[in-house]
């Protein structure tokens, strides 16, 4: 089912933008290394300043993978920061534990933790994780000053020594130094694979869209827990190294901590690469810089981090990008420009129509649904499509034809009954499964991450017909099946939305795109994928005349490569001559399924539906 | 027993009223201001400043909680009215109402110092014996007016037009805004209320914490813990229930554990009760125990 990918040699003019910038990063690296050698060399002063906004660096590059990429707003920063800190401390001086064992202990025991955190308060969502996640640094804080003969109270404890060079590499510096400043190098590497990776997209559709994740494959609430655990275990390493900085103590920790945490990713600019890493600088740099009275010290930083969260929005670095974007015109493209329109493919790509009485691939029986204590919005639903077949579902407002496209995608459960797809029982499993079965859907009102480009919004459709994304995100650009992987899911999705005829608009942002072509991008994220089986909501709806003679012409070519279609809508002049079957519901119940004269002709249909 | 369960629910109301407070502007604008406990504070520093400068107290506590008051006003032009305005559902709230606190908080610091200061002890010296157990008139005080403001605040939600409103605007400030409402001021009496609120428990509890700065900070953490384990962000009495309940545990435990007890026993019963009810105990969503609503069946 999974159609196999193609290499495709890179052009050679990508080849030679991709020599630059490959150089470009070897620049930055060296320069990197250079100034990390510099502050192993220099005095104690600076060296502190330096490593502290650099362990918050990593600290907050933490809270954006989770906050800018999943919108999920982690106030426990600060707790597994000081789980990191405290139990480095205490094994470390107290049981004489190998510190280097301790970063493999602390890393795996908050990503744990994290997880357990994460699948707890995911049951609620936005605004109650961050009170969840806020709790648990509260909870931490109050352990580590009251537990005092284990933390030492509101004393703290004394950090533990960091190993020393062996003497062959003395002449580097200070050891820390170096630790610090490749630990943050290889948390902005992370991040930053992940960001050229495939599962950006996709990672921002669970963010923005998540049921149209969900029905593209993936398991979306694993992914949150996952990445929330990455993203622990991120904040947990960093506590780890700012045991070796001095004295812990619970202050350091508490949710004040993790709410300037929070304070740093905004001002540095959320969801960026670099952002969080300017604004840990400016943060805790910030006493050293400013040097006044201690009150003043506050309200001025207070009265800064209202302006910045109310003027900014975007942060230093949005403000930065956009600055660049106006000299230079317009933003490039990250994606391959659409590849030209095909139309051929529209009549060429014909595989043998299904003969006329196939097997059933879709079967719904005696589905019985309804939302909370009200009424029952689905009675005793029989359905049967066949494989091949376009399938319409027509009725009036609230018969409950969305209830029962959502039954059979997966986004609710029905109370009673089965839903068979290709003679698998389906119900009870997420959409996310269904989804592997070969079942794709759209939604009424297009769900898409409006801040990436259709290009990028197809390429979530492709999230399970490649292998191993999630795993190889890490170090994606790093990866030559990676690089290759990309290219050619970005050459996919830009011949699919040619196919649909929104090519034109491919490196365009979703959110500057009309209303038809948000519709045709969802659609194209469908057919990318190449499914058996697609549920349209509406596909028509707010579209004009043209365009919707233009989706006739795509679904019906869909047809002709064997695609089994369920459509609902309620323009029967779109719908009609294309289905061979139509099911009529009507407050809840079937009363009618024929073909579309049959419909046409029934009295009852006619009363009740099309208004005669 | 019966003297901590009183000086519990005495204690209680107040964290309450705080929760109540967190719990109206949240009602009203889906924000949690955590600039609370620092509004509470305020009503204590100018009462405090006013009384010791030799004004009658009940003026002191007048220009106290108004000034508050004021300072609520703010806190929602400032720092929550522009976040809303460009984004409705964005956290950069989380930022701003911490970032007004740490202004409020340190100014106070800065204008008074950080030390504690004399506060009017009102109703503090007089002690009633209820059974086996001793209160002061000023506890007494407190549980009755907690009693009042939560009683006044549901009747005013749930029977007139503004508390209607109040539930629209928070629900959906455009469509508010489409039928007639000026979600403006809904949202700003909102803010005002709940810095009276929280002024009010200021008054309450002066007298036995005096005058800190840093009161905020601890009172607003109790506000905020009650306002979770009752479930205030649904419905803001929920909140004071759930004061009701940490006054009496926090008691409890000092009375039956030991004296640190209260420290941490609290934070044990708010993590067991999210746990089993993440959006509080009295919500509508608590598996344990609906409260009961009206079903609607239809055709």
């Amino acid at each position: 089912m999974a159609p196999a990918f193609d290499t495709q040699p890179v052009a050679a003019p990508r080849l030679r933008v991709g020599r630059w910038r490959a150089a470009g990063l070897a620049a930055v690296l060296i320069v990197y290394l250079a100034a990390t050698a510099y502050i192993a060399h220099t005095d104690l002063g600076l060296q502190s300043l330096v490593l502290v906004a650099a362990v918050f660096g990593i600290l907050a590059i933490s809270l954006d993978l989770v906050a800018g990429m999943l919108g999920l707003y982690s106030l426990g920063q600060g707790g597994f920061f000081g789980i990191g800190a405290y139990a480095t401390t205490i094994l470390a001086n107290d049981y004489g534990w190998n510190v280097f064992g301790l970063l493999v202990l602390v890393l795996a025991a908050t990503a744990l933790i994290g997880m357990a955190v994460g699948a707890m308060s995911l049951r609620v969502s936005g605004l109650y994780f961050a009170i969840t996640t806020f709790i648990f640094t509260l909870v931490l804080t109050v352990l580590a000053t009251d537990m005092v003969t284990v933390t030492g109270g509101l004393q703290g404890l004394l950090g533990p020594a960091f190993p020393d060079f062996p003497a062959s590499l003395e002449w580097l510096g200070t050891p820390l130094v170096w630790c610090i400043m490749l630990a943050l190098l290889a948390c902005l590497g992370l991040v930053w694979n992940i960001r050229h990776s495939p599962l950006y997209p996709i990672l921002l559709s669970i963010r923005d869209a998540e049921p149209f994740a969900e029905a593209a494959g993936a398991r979306t609430a694993a992914i949150k827990v996952g990445v929330f655990g990455v993203s622990a275990a991120m904040a947990g390493g960093a506590g780890w190294l700012f045991s070796f900085l001095g004295v812990v103590s619970p202050s350091q920790f508490d949710w004040s901590v993790s709410l300037n945490v929070l304070v740093m990713v905004l001002i540095g600019g959320i969801n960026t690469s670099i952002g969080p890493v300017v604004g840990a600088m400016f943060v805790s740099m910030f006493p050293n810089v400013v040097n006044i009275n201690p009150w003043l010290q506050e309200i001025v930083y207070g009265a800064l981090s209202i302006l910045a969260i109310t003027r900014l929005p975007d942060g230093v670095v949005g403000i930065a990008r956009r600055a660049l974007a106006r000299r230079a015109g317009e933003i490039a493209p990250a994606a391959d420009a659409a590849a030209e329109a095909l139309p051929a493919a529209l009549d060429t790509a014909a595989s043998p129509a299904s003969p006329k009485d196939s097997e059933v691939i879709v079967e719904c029986r005696g589905i019985e649904f309804g939302y909370g204590l009200g009424p029952k919005v689905l009675r005793n639903v029989d359905l049967a499509v066949r494989r091949g077949h376009i399938h319409g579902l027509i009725g009036p407002n609230g018969s409950g034809k969305s209830t029962l496209a959502n039954v059979i995608s997966g986004g609710l459960t029905p109370h009673a009954g089965e839903v068979l797809l290709k003679g698998t029982r389906v119900d009870g499993l997420p959409a996310s499964s269904r989804s592997r079965l070969g079942l794709r859907r759209t939604f009424q009102a297009a769900q898409l991450v409006k801040e990436l480009t259709p290009t990028q919004n197809v390429m979530v459709g492709l999230f399970d017909r490649v292998p191993r994304i999630i795993g190889r995100a890490p170090f994606w650009p790093m990866l030559a099946s990676g690089r290759r992987d990309l290219a050619a899911m970005q050459r996919r999705a830009g011949e699919a939305l040619s196919l649909v005829g929104a090519g034109d608009w491919a490196v365009r942002q979703v959110a500057d795109v009309p209303h038809g072509i948000e519709q045709l991008t969802q659609l194209a994220s469908v057919c990318v994928a190449g499914p058996d089986i697609i549920v349209l909501d509406e596909p028509a709806t707010g579209l004009s005349a043209k365009e919707v003679r233009h989706l006739a012409a795509i679904l019906a070519n869909l047809k002709t490569q064997g695609v089994t279609m369920i459509i609902i809508e309620h323009q029967t002049r779109f719908l009609f001559p294309l289905c061979d079957r139509v099911t009529v519901l009507n407050a809840g119940e079937v009363i009618l399924t024929g073909s579309a004269d049959e419909v046409r002709a029934d009295p009852v249909v006619r009363q009740v539906y099309l208004g005669e | 027993m019966l003297q901590f369960v009183l000086s519990g629910v005495a204690i209680g109301s107040i964290y309450g009223l705080i929760g109540m407070a967190l719990a109206i502007s949240f009602y009203v604008t889906c924000i949690i201001n955590f600039a609370q406990g620092q509004l509470m504070m305020v009503t204590v520093m100018v009462t405090a400043e006013l009384a010791s400068s030799g004004y009658p107290v009940w003026l002191a506590a007048l220009a106290g909680v108004a000034c508050s008051c004021v300072v609520g006003i703010l806190s929602y032009v400032i720092a929550v009215r522009p976040i809303l305005l460009s984004n409705r559902f964005s956290f950069g709230w989380l930022v701003s109402t911490l970032g007004f606190a740490v202004i409020v908080e340190n100014a106070a610091a800065y204008i008074w110092g950080p030390t504690s200061q004399a506060f009017p002890p009102i109703l503090n010296g007089i002690s009633l014996p209820i059974g086996g157990a001793v209160l002061t008139a000023q506890q007494l005080l407190a549980i009755v007016t907690a009693a009042v403001l939560a009683a006044g605040f549901e009747i005013v939600r749930r029977h007139t037009l503004f508390g209607k409103l109040g539930m629209a605007t928070a629900a959906d400030p455009e469509m508010a805004s489409a039928i007639g409402a000026n979600t403006t001021v809904v949202a700003i009496v909102a803010f005002a209320v709940s810095a009276i609120y929280a002024g009010i428990a200021g008054l309450l509890i002066g007298p036995s914490t005096f005058a800190n700065p840093y009161l905020g900070d601890t009172f607003g953490t109790y506000g905020f813990i009650a306002m979770m384990i009752g479930g205030g962000t649904e419905r803001p009495i929920a909140a004071m229930f759930g004061g009701l309940l940490l006054g009496v545990c926090a008691e409890g435990a000092n009375a039956l554990i030991n004296s640190q007890a209260s420290d941490w026993f609290p934070f044990i019963v708010l993590v067991l009760i999210l746990i089993v009810s993440p959006k509080g105990l009295f919500s509508t969503s608590n598996p344990l125990f609906r409260p009961r609503r009206a079903a609607v069946t239809r055709g």
